[in-house]
Order: structure tokens, then C-alpha cells, then sequence
């Protein structure tokens, strides 16, 4: 406007017209929303991988494996500060049982304490050996009696010492009474923790025990069970049982053989040589009871106690530790199953509609519905599932329900795609092959789906691996927050494997998110867990594109 | 009005023509899309071992007429005979005993946009005999091998026999799609304007090709092409707005036509 002059003379001077600024306005403002939406997608993935490899790569930078590999588990955090340690339950306890196992051996060399393992470990053998060939020389009946009234025996007479001990008792640190609450403590504690690991070759030891009580002959496979079964019974008894007796110093308490023997079973050491160890102490303290060494007791007792006592303060955060390897296994399936099923009713639905259907009301019906389903939100995928499959059908919270739910969910994606492939396949093939003598199957069979299968797959693949993100859909027809099995154990019967629920990445997510008591250590849970599910989303998809172009390099026209 | 030339006998028919019942017999045909009528009171013979050719202006319904004749037209929606029957070696073709599949091998079709599949040029040929159930592999080959020396490709393409067919030429590509009809050994082939997309080059082997199989088939041919028709056909038929409006030998409706309208689209003055 200024140079008015210099208009004239360049007739290409730029001019301000209001188009000129609406041109500049629009071109600024379809740059900004580009740039803004490519800001927040930059956030997203920035915040998801950068907190994400927080959890993926701890500490030393390397993989942390355990969190692909493990089942969730509580957080156990030790110390504060720079010298904070993490630890899952399962290591926690590993280290736990590594603190006692030193201690304990550590008070099995000090002084005073007289015999070590492998001197036990050879005296149980004997004793086996001994009552082995005991009670072979006498029929069962005469021999547990004998055996009764030895242990009965020894009872009596105790039971006559502790009256002895408990007047004198008042002298000494430790308080003979505390005896037989300690001994019950311990083994109680014990065998909670040990019951499902003991080793099979105590279960042998029973069966040969229980074979001769009850004269069996050859014990078939439930026989087997029965005695496992008694034999849990039995274990779950034997501190009551220990603690009673001992509480009962005298009374017609009669303790079997097996009731001390037993604990003395297995030959390896670790945590149950603990127990042997521990009741070794015991016997022989009360074997010094017996000979009224009391300062022995003393020396025994008291390092026995602190022994067992290995404390590790933690903070325990449930959910946060250990891995997600059931979560990513669970997707998988997830994913697998519903595609299946998707891309197998989607694509015969379309090749319905979009080979046989004769246009018409009923078509357009058809399409109408379709199209509408694809509106219908996730959370009444859900419900439907929910009352169709889990419950109607009663499957149950199972991977079949949940993939018939995913699988209906995706479908209208499925057909869609599927139609709109088989659609742009040239009409040119379908014209050939007829005139060629082809029947309408064998057309389709031959000339039109294997051209358009690269289409309904990457569409297909694409559209239920977006669906598997879902939470809602899942939640209440195949997803479990927490399941310690893995799809693959525990099944009795094949079949048994479609009607499991399994944990799954999306609703894991949630379950951080939302469900439990939020601390500092959920979050890295969550976002790893995003991060993982946000790299097997992108295999998934990049699959597809590999198909795809591997398809379409073999079917080019 | 329409019946010029019938079954009445005609001097340069040469004499198997002559001696022998028309292949298809058209008669009174009326055929519609819906509610749209685009062949009007057709009639028309075609013999054994001729070579007949459609010419008419665009949208007159030749590719219709075409079509009807191995039953393409009963994938279109709403497409239907009104009136008349056609018979193929004296049998309706739209009696209830007849099987479409068995008439479509019986009647191939050639079309106007080359139409291989998207496989190797062996397996195009082979497709129609596959298809069919035949699982020998000596016999599939012999029958490529002869289906594509009879449509001229052999030389051309044995050396390259599992290669997409789609690395061909147009030209190539037509005549591997005439080689994919003639596997399935049908007597009357159809063709849909099939040297429209090519150069002349390549119209002239196909053309050549054509004249080559007069003496095994009963051949029509839509074409746009005049010099095309007169180069390769017996007998000329001429449609105008869905009639025909004249069909006689092709040397005598070049030259010396009936009717004013086929002088007039011969000599160009419309279409
Ligand atoms: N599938 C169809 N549905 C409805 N009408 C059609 C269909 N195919 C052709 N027609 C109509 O039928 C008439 C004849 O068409 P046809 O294709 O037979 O003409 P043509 O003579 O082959 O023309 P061209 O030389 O351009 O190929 C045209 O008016 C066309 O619009
Ligand atoms: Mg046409």
C-alpha cells in the first residue's frame, strides 16, 4: 500500500488483499493442528518408551528379563536411599532362606553344637536301616507296640523330669517351658512353607511305611493318592500333633515312629536340612534334659533361636515386582484366537456379500447392521459376551469366550475390509474364470480370493490387533487380574485350555492403574507394561505389512 | 424386417457352411436390463466354422448379444430375456437341462480387456482343465503346449512358462487368453472386441490367429474395427439402437449394402 509508486512500475509487487491473509491465516493454522497432533503423538510415544525402559532396562542398562519372564508378584523393597534393593517375592524369599541357610550354618560350626549334617544324614540312614529291619522281624502289630511303648516309655520318664525341670527352671536364661513352644513354632513354620516342596522321596518312605502297616500288596494308583493325601493330612498334623505331645509330657500320648522320623526324611540339604538340623537340636537338648546338662541347653537353645529369627524389614507393594510373562502370553492367545475366528466368519460373510448377496433391501439391511455394529462401544461388546458366552453358554470367564467376544467385536472391521478387498479384484478374473467353465465357488476359490487375501489379512490383522488393546471386551469374559498358571500347566484335559482365563496386557494395565493402592513403583509397572504391549502391537501390525507384501509381490497385476 | 440374410443359402458361403444346420440359432430376441430394453425382435443363424462379426455403433448391444450366448449376462443383475430363444446346435439355452458350466465350456469367450490371471502363463492355460478335475500333469502340459502353439505364443513364451503373466505384452496377453479358452476345447469362441487395446502389430498376429481357427471353430467377433471385419470375417451382421439391422456376407455389406444405415455407418457419416 505504501509504495504506491513501485506498483506501478513491478506489476508483480506484493499486494495485502484479504485473500492474501485469509491464504497466510488458513496455511498458519493448518500447519499449527499438524504440528499439535504430531506433539501430542510425540508426547505419547516419548512418555511410554522413555518411562516404559525404566522398567524394561533396570539398573545396569541390560534387559531385564525378569520382567518378560516372571509371573507379577508383591514388591519387596530393603533399605532406603541409594541403597534401596527391589526385590519380587520370589528373589525376596530366595535371599530370605540365603540369610538363615548362612546363619544356620554359621551356629551348626560354633561350639557346643557337636554333630554336623552328614553325621545326621548317616544316623537317619542307620535308624532307617534298624527299624527297617525291625519291623521285619517282627509281624507289624507286635512291633508298633513295641515301638509305642518304647516311645511311651521315654515320655514317662520326661514327663517326670519336667516337673524336675520346671522348679528348677527359674535358674536358667532360658525357661524349659519355652521348649516345647519353640519346637512347635518352628516346625509349624516350617512345614507351611515347605509342604508343596518336600521332596518325593519321603512320599516313597511313607508308601513303604504305609505298605507295611497296612499290609497292601501292590498299591494301584489311587491307593497312590490316597496315601499322598493322608500323608498332606499327616504333615498338616504334625506340629499339632508335636506340639500336643510335648505339652502332654506323659499323658497317653503315643508317637509313632513315623512322627519323629519323617521330619528326618530327605537326604538333600538347603531348607530341609534346616528342619533336620533344628530337630536334631531339639532331641538332643531334651537328651540333655534327660542327663540335666543345663548349660548345654543353654548353648543350643539360645543360637537356635536367634537363628531362626533372620528378619529382612521390607516394604511390600503388591503387584509391582516380578513380571508381566502371563499378561504378554494371555494377548497372544487372545490376539491368535480372535483373529481366527474373526478372519473366518468376516471373510465368508463377505464373499456372502459381496460374491452371492443380490443387491437389494435385505442387502442394504445387512450392510446397515454391520455398519452399525462397528459404532457399538467396547464396554457392551463386553456385556454381550458377558451374557451370551460366559454366562448363557456358561463357558464360563474363559479364552472362548473371550475370543468370540473380541472376534464379534472386530467383526464388522473384518467384513468390511474383506468386502471392500474382494471388491477390487478386477471383474476381469471373475469373468474368465467363468467363461471358462468355473462354477461359482470354484471362481471364487481360484480367481478371486487368493488375489484378495493380502487385503483382508493386513486390514484383518491391523483391526484385531487394535481390538486387543481393549480392556472392556475382556474384562469380563476372559481376563483374570492375577492367575499364577500359566495356560499350558494344570490342564487335565485338553479342552481344559479353551475354558481358562488368562491374564492379559490391557487389563493388567488397569489393574495397576486403578485397582491397587498407588506408591512409586506402580507407575514404572504400568508404563513398562505399556511399553511391551506397545512393541508387540507394532509386531503384530508390521507381520500384516510383511504378509502383505510378500502376497502381493506373488499376485501382481 | 430385420431377417436379411436367414438361413437362406448364400453363393460364398463355401459349401460345409451350406451343407450344415446353423451352430446357433437366434430367434426373436428381446432382452432387457431391468426395465431398459437394449436388443429389439433380434434373429439371426450362425454356422459351423464361420467366422461372423458384430459391427454397430457404440452401445448398440453388441457385447449384449455376445454375452447372451454363453449366459454371461445371468451375472448381471436385472438382465433378462424378454422374448425369443436362442438355440446352440439345436438346444435351448435356457431349457431347464441345461448346465451353464457345461455351456460355457462348450462356448468360450475372449474379452475385450485381456483378462489373464494374475498367475504364471502355464497355470493360466492350465486353469480351465484344472478346474475341471483333471489332475495329470502329462496331459495338462500336451494340452498347453497345443493350446498355446495353436494361438501362435508357443515360441514365444516356452522358454518362460512359470513367469507372471503379467510380464507380457497386451498383444501376448490376448493371445494367451485366447490359448486359456482353447484348452477347454469349446466349438464357438466369442470375442469381445479383442484387438481394441492392441497395436497393429500385434492386431495382425491375432488376427492372423483368428483366420487360423476358422477351421476348427465357429468364431464371433465384436469389432469396431471395419477393416477388421473385413479382413477376417465370412459374414458381417450389423446392430443399430438394439436391432439388427442387417447380416450378410461381408464383402456385400461393405459394398454393396441393403439398407441406407449400414451404408451410412460403413461410410462413416455417424457412429
Ligand atoms: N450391466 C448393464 N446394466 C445395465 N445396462 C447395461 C449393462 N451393460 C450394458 N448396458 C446397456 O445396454 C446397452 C448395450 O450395451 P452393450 O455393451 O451391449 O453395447 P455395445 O454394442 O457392446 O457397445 P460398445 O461397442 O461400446 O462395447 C447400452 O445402452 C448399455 O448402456
Ligand atoms: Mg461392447
Amino acid at each position: 500500500m505504501s509504495d504506491h509508486k513501485n506498483k506501478e512500475v513491478n506489476p508483480f509487487s506484493p499486494k495485502l488483499s484479504r485473500e492474501k491473509v485469509q491464504e497466510n491465516l488458513m496455511f498458519g493454522l493448518f500447519r499449527g493442528m499438524t504440528y499439535f497432533v504430531l506433539f501430542c503423538a510425540a508426547f505419547l510415544f516419548w512418555d511410554i518408551l522413555s518411562k516404559g525402559a525404566n522398567k524394561i532396562f533396570e539398573g545396569d542398562g541390560l534387559i531385564n528379563w525378569e520382567f518378560l519372564t516372571e509371573h507379577p508378584q508383591t514388591l519387596h523393597v530393603i533399605g532406603e536411599g541409594d541403597e534401596e534393593i527391589k526385590l519380587s517375592s520370589s528373589n525376596y524369599y530366595k535371599l530370605k532362606d540365603e540369610k538363615i541357610l548362612a546363619k544356620w550354618n554359621l551356629f551348626a560350626k560354633s561350639p557346643g553344637f557337636t554333630s554336623n549334617l552328614s553325621d545326621l544324614d548317616n544316623e537317619m540312614i542307620e535308624l532307617q536301616k534298624e527299624w527297617t529291619e525291625k519291623s521285619l522281624q517282627f509281624t507289624n502289630a507286635e512291633f508298633l507296640k513295641k515301638e509305642r511303648d518304647n516311645i511311651s516309655n521315654k515320655f514317662a520318664f520326661w514327663s517326670d523330669l519336667l516337673t524336675d525341670i520346671n522348679a528348677s527352671a527359674r535358674d536358667f536364661e532360658v525357661e524349659p517351658q519355652e521348649i516345647p513352644g519353640l519346637v512347635s513354632e518352628f516346625i509349624l513354620g516350617h512345614f507351611e512353607k515347605e509342604r508343596s516342596r518336600l521332596p518325593l522321596v519321603e512320599t516313597k518312605i511313607i508308601l513303604f511305611r504305609a505298605q507295611q502297616y497296612s499290609n497292601i500288596e501292590e498299591p494301584s494308583l489311587n491307593t497312590l493318592k490316597e496315601i499322598e493325601k493322608a500323608y498332606n493330612a499327616f504333615l498338616m498334623k504334625i506340629p499339632e500333633t508335636y506340639n500336643q505331645a510335648i505339652k502332654d509330657f506323659g499323658n497317653e500320648v503315643s508317637l509313632t515312629y513315623e512322627d519323629f522320623t519323617l521330619l528326618r526324611g530327605p537326604k538333600e540339604f538347603g531348607r530341609f536340612a534346616e528342619a533336620l538340623v533344628a530337630y536334631e537340636t531339639i532331641r538332643r537338648a531334651f537328651l540333655d534334659i534327660e542327663t540335666k546338662n543345663w548349660n548345654s541347653i543353654k548353648e543350643l537353645i539360645i543360637p537356635f533361636k536367634q537363628a531362626m529369627s533372620v528378619s529382612l524389614p521390607s516394604r511390600d507393594y503388591a503387584y509391582s515386582g516380578g513380571g508381566i510373562f502371563p499378561a504378554i502370553i494371555g494377548t497372544l492367545l487372545l490376539v491368535l484366537g480372535a483373529m481366527t475366528i474373526a478372519i473366518i466368519l468376516g471373510v465368508f460373510c463377505a464373499i456372502f456379500l459381496a460374491e452371492y448377496g443380490k443387491p437389494g433391501k435385505f442387502l442394504s439391511l445387512i450392510r446397515l447392521a454391520i455398519l452399525n455394529l462397528a459404532g457399538v462401544p467396547s464396554i457392551i461388546y463386553g456385556l454381550f459376551g458377558f451374557g451370551l458366552f460366559v454366562i448363557f453358554l456358561d463357558w464360563n470367564v474363559s479364552l472362548l469366550a473371550g475370543w468370540f467376544t473380541l472376534a464379534f467385536m472386530v467383526l464388522p472391521i473384518v467384513i468390511t475390509a474383506s468386502e471392500e478387498s474382494l471388491r477390487s479384484i478386477p471383474q476381469g478374473f471373475r469373468e474368465g474364470s467363468l467363461a471358462l467353465g468355473a462354477t461359482k465357488w470354484i471362481m471364487i476359490k481360484t480367481s478371486v480370493l487368493p488375489f484378495a487375501m493380502p487385503g483382508i489379512l493386513t486390514s484383518s490383522i491391523l483391526g484385531v490387533a487394535r481390538a486387543a488393546g481393549e480392556t472392556a471386551p475382556i474384562m469380563f469374559t476372559a481376563a483374570y487380574a492375577k492367575r499364577s498358571e500359566l495356560p499350558w500347566e494344570g490342564l487335565e484335559h485338553w479342552t481344559d485350555f479353551f475354558f481358562q482365563g488368562v491374564m492379559a496386557l490391557p487389563y493388567h494395565i488397569y489393574v495397576v492403574s486403578a485397582k491397587i493402592p498407588q506408591n512409586e513403583y506402580t507407575s514404572d509397572m504400568q508404563y513398562g507394561t505399556a511399553f511391551v504391549f506397545l512393541f508387540l502391537v507394532i509386531g503384530v501390525a508390521s507381520l500384516s505389512m510383511l504378509l502383505r507384501n510378500r502376497l502381493r509381490k506373488k499376485y501382481r497385476w | 424386417m430385420h431377417n436379411v440374410t436367414d438361413t437362406s443359402p448364400n453363393t460364398s458361403i463355401d459349401s460345409t457352411v451350406l451343407d450344415n444346420e446353423p451352430s446357433i440359432r437366434i430367434r426373436d430376441l428381446d432382452f432387457l436390463y431391468g426395465e431398459n430394453q437394449v436388443l429389439h425382435n433380434v434373429d439371426l443363424d450362425i454356422f459351423p466354422k464361420e467366422i461372423m462379426a458384430f459391427i454397430g455403433p457404440s452401445g448398440c448391444g453388441k457385447s449384449t448379444l455376445l454375452r447372451c450366448l454363453n449366459r454371461m449376462n445371468d451375472l448381471v443383475d436385472g438382465a433378462r430375456i424378454g422374448n425369443g430363444t436362442i438355440e446352440i446346435q439345436g438346444i435351448d439355452l435356457h431349457d431347464k437341462s441345461v448346465d451353464v458350466i457345461e455351456l460355457r465350456k462348450k462356448v468360450g469367450m475372449v474379452f475385450q480387456k485381456s483378462n489373464p490371471f494374475p498367475k504364471s502363463i502355464y497355470q493360466n492355460v492350465a486353469y480351465g482343465l484344472q478346474i475341471q478335475g483333471i489332475k495329470s500333469k502329462r496331459v495338462i502340459d500336451e494340452k498347453v503346449e497345443e493350446s498355446l502353439r495353436k494361438s501362435a505364443l508357443w515360441d514365444e513364451v516356452k522358454d518362460r512358462l512359470n513367469e507372471n503373466a503379467y510380464g507380457l505384452s497386451g498383444g501376448q496377453q490376448q493371445r494367451l487368453c485366447i490359448a486359456r479358452t482353447l484348452a477347454v476345447e469349446p466349438e464357438i469362441i466369442l470375442m469381445d472386441e479383442p484387438c481394441s487395446a492392441l497395436d497393429p502389430v500385434a492386431t495382425g498376429r491375432v488376427e492372423e490367429l483368428i483366420l487360423g481357427l476358422k477351421e476348427e471353430y465357429t468364431i464371433v467377433v465384436v469389432t469396431h474395427n471395419m477393416q477388421q471385419a473385413g479382413r477376417i470375417s465370412d459374414r458381417t451382421a450389423f446392430f443399430y439402437l438394439g436391432k439388427l439391422i442387417e447380416c450378410d456376407q461381408t464383402k456385400k455389406i461393405f459394398l454393396n449394402p441393403n439398407k441406407q444405415q449400414t451404408e451410412d455407418y460403413i461410410s462413416g457419416k455417424f457412429g
